[in-house]
């Protein structure tokens, strides 16, 4: 093992030492040590981490850094043969960017929490559960480190519900609250259903790829679709639903994404994020804002080179739905969590979206950066309801920043980042100004230099035209994709006897390779269709694009309009928190600081600032050209360091065309509006938004926004209400359509068919069916007088009348 | 000693039950707990046979390859001959360890006997309860079917009694529910020994010239009751197998199968043969829940393996879409059940029905991958299982009802208990890097792998998969309504748990992290050997099936 694999390893497990401390040995520790003894933990990671990342970052043959040893946990057997299952350290540039973000980000979340916790353990039970909430941390942090050097889709998957069961302890931390369980139970099992999805991508992977290690299973990927083999020439029937090839590819993708839609909180999965907020907000920060929601992009992040056009696609709308009904809901939200809730779903909708766009490096920039802002925001949120003696309700504050200096303003840097508050044309501004601006460039780049570019055309039906783009020249295609890879880092095609493979190929003689692949007719119809598109001098190119699809256009300006409501969302926040006149004399009163809970807050500023210019961006460039090999995809972004530029596809250098100066004007100053329209409304207080609110039909969308969009209304009502329905007869509908309570995903629904089930049928069913041929044969034996009418003798009596009637039936199917 | 250690292990129990008839009332529980303790330990033993070689490659290059044999005649005629005939492989060896560690918690568990409701007969108990283990073990270890069947029926009647006098409220209709649902299985099962029995005399003198014995290499001329010569033997294998060979009419192989599985199938137990269980286990008390749960049900799975798809393979492949129906609805039917519960009790059994679905279709879909996890899920759920019912038990102990809609808020009360109480029913809810992870995980990636030989195990897994979502509902949702929440005034004084609950409770726990963590070196290793070579003896018998049928 290198040095930097352990060094990751013992970065990952010290948070679990410390974790098996605190649960033996906690609650004699004490208060606030236990505390710091889990901070020793997280400092032992960040340690580690920026070990490596110096290394990381001074090494020039970075090839030579990956990991070497891997260790089997589990050996398979697939169609006969083994299939390890290896525990690997993946030590690549996401890794390290990555694990580096999360221990500096944990470190000051950890330290946050010791003075924030002070007040927040012992009253809730009157004991000290001060070292349970470290234990759990310590959990969290192991996990989700563990989850960022998993080298295996399967290491990925089960680190991935080690951090599914931390954020459920610690939303339920206050589990004596009824909300409280309700909303950890709604979060572990909402992110259940998306890990359904998730494990239905693993065993497409498992089966058609015949491998869990992520480069192996993309070499594979790649192969496979050069070859026209494996899960491109697969034909399965899943639910009576007949899917393959590429439909079965893209049905891997999208399972895939699946489990980042639990965890990053996608639509339609997105319910239970809000409602998290139930947990102390140190963990609000940590887990469901600046690391473990972002896991889902970092998962897609990791699987890219397993998705088609299509998944890709599917991806970017969900993605620009969920960041598009989240901002609008954070609006209205009134609760100072709650809007920080709302607009981490938005960013990580950006993200997302990003990623489905091919905007590979942009959404990790926009992860990172995100984290420190976010974190910082969230803490900021938690020092002012520790401050304001737990109010979270934004109207009854107001006038804090003479109270909460420091808080204040390192809030208002965070707003400033999310914003995009930046001088359009320079190279100054913060976090989003960069971030989110490459995002949308490459929206706007797949929205309107498309067909320009490569020739693409909209594809109007994904399986319809399938077969038509399947007849791109993928030799061809291999070639370049391979040359890339070899010329970018190098390490990829080393590693993998099937690269080689690929590599081998096409250097066989044109014909050879034909034969091989039975589909000959491929050249001819590539050959036809990069003509056809081919008002470009790379046919290549043409054909890859053309697989790729170009975007609607209401998912570049959804984001787009989106990019001015966030400032205004967020600026609202902040002026109602701190500006204009105190609200509630009693709350501000009491509104104190403290050191060890503004410290982090600095940091987190610096942090936010730092990301926005220096360390991350060149790095993800680099990791992307690795991560971006796939056959399928085109990765649109210019920004890559100069090593790679010629590879990839770089976005419009033409002046006209140039998305960049095109966002300058739609959405430059997006920052400015947003912002100064949020103080218009707010600078004196909370009158002119009511006198708004007033206007009819605000006053509707004002409703639809306070309801959340109805989305816990119409699961409750479809899978409570559907059910119920199904069992009474559809006479009470206004009863279920008033109903509320918790949305359960699973919901009442389920649990009243199980009743059927449980109850019922089983209890009146098959139970009464034993027991009335039990009195049955009782009876006949009253009538014939028999002496011995022990029950038992009955039961026998039926036994063998069972096994006999039984045995009738298997003879009539055996026979039939 | 050395030579008979597994005899020793078996009966050792029995002797110290024996033992316990003639001691002082306040000795008996100390002579049980030696003898199931000694049991365990002895077992222990068994791992020399590991020791210094690659595990799975222990058990030889043939299925059939066995450990700490022991054979002798038992009865015999000029005809036949039946065995005393035990040893292990890697199908039984994971499962008797099991069994002997079970029972002694469950010994352990059985303390408090005097604060029971009924705490009449104690030294009747234990002897029952010893018996009881003895029989489990025979089950596990016999290679005679007629030995396995015997074994068999010992161990019905301890539980008969156990559950039928010293059970709840309706402890007598459960007892006979559960005496009546196992003997129409082994009514069923005797019908195929007897039929096996002759069918294999048959087999032998039709083709002698392949009924090579694997023991003795001598050519086998009469019926045989041995498991192993009756699942290696080509000259059974081949007129079992032959479409030709019928009984009242029906091809042989997959009425046998039949008759075998529904012997197992009430055992495992699968929908819609369960209804015992759920009965059984809320009467019964909690060591013996623990035993049922955890060893018992496993009977069902071992003798699958051992017995359906060893001797039958053809069997298996004819009815493997009607037993994956059967597993999936299992699953989810028995998870849908869990969810309705409000007895705490009722839903851990339940809640043993969706698992052991698992079970069904990992083995079902006749892939290693699948078998192993089968077997591994067995295994896990003989840790997490016994382990909820015994966290079941601490509760009713105190509480003395197990309305889950009456608790609330135990983990505040009880934190120590709470916090092992997660730990098992996270374990139950597969979560991974805990045991009940493993094994599904195996099963769903076994059954999907099984798609190009099977059109429907694409469906099948998924429907499986769904599984997950379901025991996540309803475990979460009552560990919400038992052990979060605010604390309830009656059960704010419940008294932590004490040392010897928590001296059952740690070590359960503790392998259920064992077994998720590792899970190759703690039980994969063990078996994998077998079940291989159980695969390509199947694999053989099927490809001379479809060569005769070819032909």
């Amino acid at each position: 093992m290198g040095n930097y694999e352990i060094a990751l390893c013992i970065g990952v497990v010290a948070p679990l030492f410390m974790f098996a401390v605190l649960a033996f040995f906690g609650h004699r520790i004490g208060k606030p040590t236990s505390g710091w003894v889990a901070v020793l933990g997280v400092l032992a990671s960040l340690g580690c981490a920026t070990y490596v990342l110096l290394g990381w970052l001074s090494a020039t043959d970075k090839a030579a850094l990956m990991a070497t040893t891997g260790y089997d946990w589990v050996v398979l057997n697939l169609f006969g043969n083994e299939m390890p299952i290896e525990f690997k350290v993946k030590l690549d540039g996401l890794t390290v960017m990555m694990y580096f973000m999360v221990a500096l980000v944990s470190t000051c979340i950890f330290v946050f929490s010791i003075g924030y916790m002070a007040g927040h353990s012992d009253e809730v039970d009157g004991q000290c559960k001060f070292h349970r909430f470290f234990c759990y941390l310590s959990l969290f942090e192991f996990s989700m480190l563990g989850l960022l050097i998993s080298s295996s889709i399967f290491f990925l998957f089960v680190f991935w519900e080690l951090v599914g069961l931390c954020s459920y302890l610690l939303i339920g931390f206050y589990f004596d609250k009824k909300f409280a369980s309700n909303a950890a139970m709604k979060a572990f099992i909402t992110n259940r259903v998306g890990d359904f999805g998730f494990l239905l991508g693993l065993m497409l992977v498992f089966v058609f790829l015949q491998t869990f290690d992520l480069d192996q299973a993309a070499a594979n990927f790649r192969h496979q679709y050069a070859t026209n083999s494996g899960i491109f020439a697969a034909d399965i029937d899943i639910l009576g639903w007949h899917v393959s090839g590429m439909g079965l590819a893209t049905l891997m993708g999208i399972g895939l994404f699946c489990g980042a839609m639990g965890k990053s909180a996608q639509f339609p999965l997105h319910v239970w994020l809000p409602d998290a907020m139930a947990g102390p907000t140190p963990v609000s920060a940590l887990i469901h804002a600046a690391t473990m929601v972002a896991a889902g992009v970092y998962l897609v992040a990791r699987v890219f080179r397993l998705l088609t056009p299509d998944a890709q696609f599917f991806i970017a709308v969900i993605g620009c739905i969920t960041l598009t009904i989240t901002a609008l809901i954070a609006i209205v939200q009134v609760d100072i969590k709650k809007v920080l809730a709302y607009s981490t779903l938005s960013q990580l909708g950006y993200m997302i979206f990003g990623m489905g766009v091919g905007a590979w490096p942009a959404a990790l920039f926009h992860l990172i950066t995100h984290a420190f802002f976010k974190a910082m925001m969230f803490l900021g949120s938690g020092q002012v309801i520790e401050g304001c003696h737990h109010v979270q309700d934004m109207r009854k504050m107001g006038g804090l920043h003479k109270k909460m200096p420091v808080t204040c303003w390192t809030f208002f840097i965070g707003v400033l980042a999310i914003a995009g508050f930046g001088i359009p044309g320079t190279h100054f501004g913060l976090g989003g100004f960069f971030s989110k601006d490459e995002v949308l460039a490459v929206a706007y780049e797949r929205t309107y230099n498309w067909e320009d570019r490569f020739g693409g055309h909209e594809k109007d039906d994904g399986h319809g035209a399938e077969n038509a783009h399947s007849a791109t020249p993928r030799e061809d295609d291999l070639i370049l994709r391979s040359g890339k890879v070899i010329l970018a880092s190098g390490q990829v095609h080393d590693e993998h006897g099937s690269e080689e493979h690929d590599a081998d190929e096409h250097g066989a003689d044109e014909h050879g390779a034909e034969t091989s692949h039975g589909e000959s007719a491929t050249h001819g119809a590539a050959a036809h269709d990069a003509g056809h598109g081919g008002h470009h001098d790379d046919p290549v190119l043409a054909g890859i694009a053309a697989q790729q699809h170009k975007i609607p256009k209401w998912m570049f300006w959804l984001p787009i309009i989106i990019a001015y409501v966030t400032p205004f969302y967020m600026m609202r926040c902040w002026w109602m928190t701190f500006m204009g006149k105190p609200r509630d004399g009693h709350v501000h009163h009491h509104a104190h600081e403290s050191p060890l809970m503004w410290a982090p807050l600095i940091v987190l500023a610096i942090g936010t600032v730092a990301a926005s210019y220096m360390m991350f961006r060149p790095q993800l460039g680099e990791a992307a050209v690795i991560a971006s090999d796939a056959p399928l995809v085109v990765a649109v972004d210019g920004e890559v360091p100069d090593k790679a530029q010629h590879e990839l596809l770089g976005l419009s250098h033409d002046k006209d065309k140039d998305p960049h100066g095109a966002l300058i004007g739609i959405v430059g100053f997006s920052w400015l509006v947003g912002m100064g329209l949020a103080i218009l409304i707010y600078r004196n207080g909370l009158e002119l938004a009511e006198r708004i609110k007033r206007l009819p039909f605000v006053g509707f969308i004002h409703w639809c926004l306070m309801e959340k969009l109805f989305f816990d209304h119409i699961y409750d009502t479809v899978l409570v209400g559907g059910t119920r329905v199904i069992l009474s007869g559809a006479s009470n509908l206004f009863d279920i359509l008033v109903v509320d309570g918790i949305a359960n995903l699973l919901g009442r629904g389920t649990v009243r068919i199980a009743e059927f089930s449980g109850n019922i049928m089983d209890t009146g069913g098959v139970d009464g069916l034993v027991d009335a041929i039990a009195e049955s044969t009782q009876g006949a034996g009253e009538m014939v007088r028999q002496p011995q009418t022990g029950k038992i003798r009955n039961y026998i009596l039926f036994g063998t009348t069972g096994a006999v009637l039984v045995l009738a039936a298997i003879i009539a199917v055996v026979m039939s | 000693m050395d030579q008979h250690l597994i005899s020793w292990i078996v009966f050792l129990p029995m002797i110290a039950g024996l033992v316990l008839l003639f001691v002082p009332r306040e000795l008996v529980k100390w002579v049980a707990l030696f003898g199931s303790g000694l049991a365990f330990v002895l077992s222990l033993l068994l791992f020399k046979t590991f020791w210094g070689g690659e595990a799975a490659g222990v058990f030889g290059d043939a299925y059939g390859a066995l450990h700490h044999v022991e054979r002798a005649g038992w009865i015999t005629g000029n005809r036949f001959s039946i065995e005393y005939f035990v040893g292990l492989d890697g199908l039984s060896f994971p499962l008797f360890l099991l069994t002997t560690f079970v029972s002694l918690l469950a010994c352990l568990a059985s303390f408090n006997f005097d604060s029971w409701k009924i705490n009449k007969g104690i030294k009747a108990y234990f002897f029952l309860f010893l018996l009881l283990e003895t029989g489990m073990l025979g089950v596990f270890v016999s290679l005679d079917f007629f030995l396995f069947y015997v074994f068999w029926e010992v161990m019905l009647l301890p539980m008969y009694f156990l559950i039928g006098v010293w059970g709840g409220e309706r402890r007598e209709y459960a007892a006979i529910k559960f005496f009546i649902f196992t003997l129409a299985g082994s009514v069923l099962m005797l019908v195929g020994l007897v039929a096996m029995f002759f069918y294999s005399a048959d087999a032998v003198a039709k083709y002698p010239e392949l009924a090579t014995s694997y023991n003795t290499g001598a050519q086998v001329t009469t019926g045989t009751f041995d498991l192993i010569e009756l699942t290696t033997n080509e000259a059974i294998q081949k007129h079992f197998g032959d479409a030709g060979t019928k009984l009242l009419d029906v091809r042989f192989a997959p009425l046998m199968f039949m008759f075998l599985f529904i012997g197992f199938a009430i055992k495992l137990p699968c929908v819609p043969v369960h209804t015992w269980l759920p009965d059984a286990h809320v009467q019964a008390p909690t060591p013996i829940s623990m035993i049922l749960a955890g060893v018992l049900l496993k009977m069902g799975g071992y003798g699958f393996l051992r017995l359906c798809y060893g001797i039958f393979p053809l069997g298996g492949e004819f009815w493997a879409s009607f037993l994956a129906v059967i597993a999936v609805v299992s699953i989810l039917y028995g998870a849908l059940c869990a969810m309705a519960q409000t007895d705490f009790k009722k839903l851990v059994a339940y809640s043993s029905v969706s698992h052991m679905g698992y079970v069904l279709l990992g083995i079902c879909v006749m892939t290693t991958t699948g078998f192993q996890g089968a077997m591994f899920q067995m295994i896990a759920h003989g840790i997490s299982s016994p382990m909820c019912f015994f966290l079941v038990g601490v509760i009713y102990d105190r509480a003395h009802h197990r309305q889950i809609n009456k608790f609330g808020g135990l983990w505040l009360s009880m934190p120590r208990y709470g916090s092992m109480a997660t730990l098992g029913f996270f374990a139950s809810l597969g979560l991974p890097g805990l045991c009940g992870f493993v094994g599904e995980a195996y099963v769903l990636l076994g059954t999907f792998q099984a798609g190009p030989h099977f059109k429907w195990a694409y469906t099948a897994a998924i429907c499986a998969a769904f599984g997950v979502v379901l025991t996540a509902g309803y475990i979460l949702w009552v560990v919400q309504r038992v052990y979060l929440g605010s604390v309830r005034e009656e059960y704010k004084s419940f008294p932590e748990a004490t040392g010897r609950e928590m001296l059952i409770l740690a070590p359960l726990g503790a392998l259920c992290i064992l077994l998720g963590v590792l899970p190759k070196q703690s039980v994969f290793d063990f078996m994998n050997g077998t079940l291989n070579l159980l695969i390509d003896q199947m694999n053989g018998v099927t490809q001379m099936a479809m060569a005769a049928a070819g032909g």
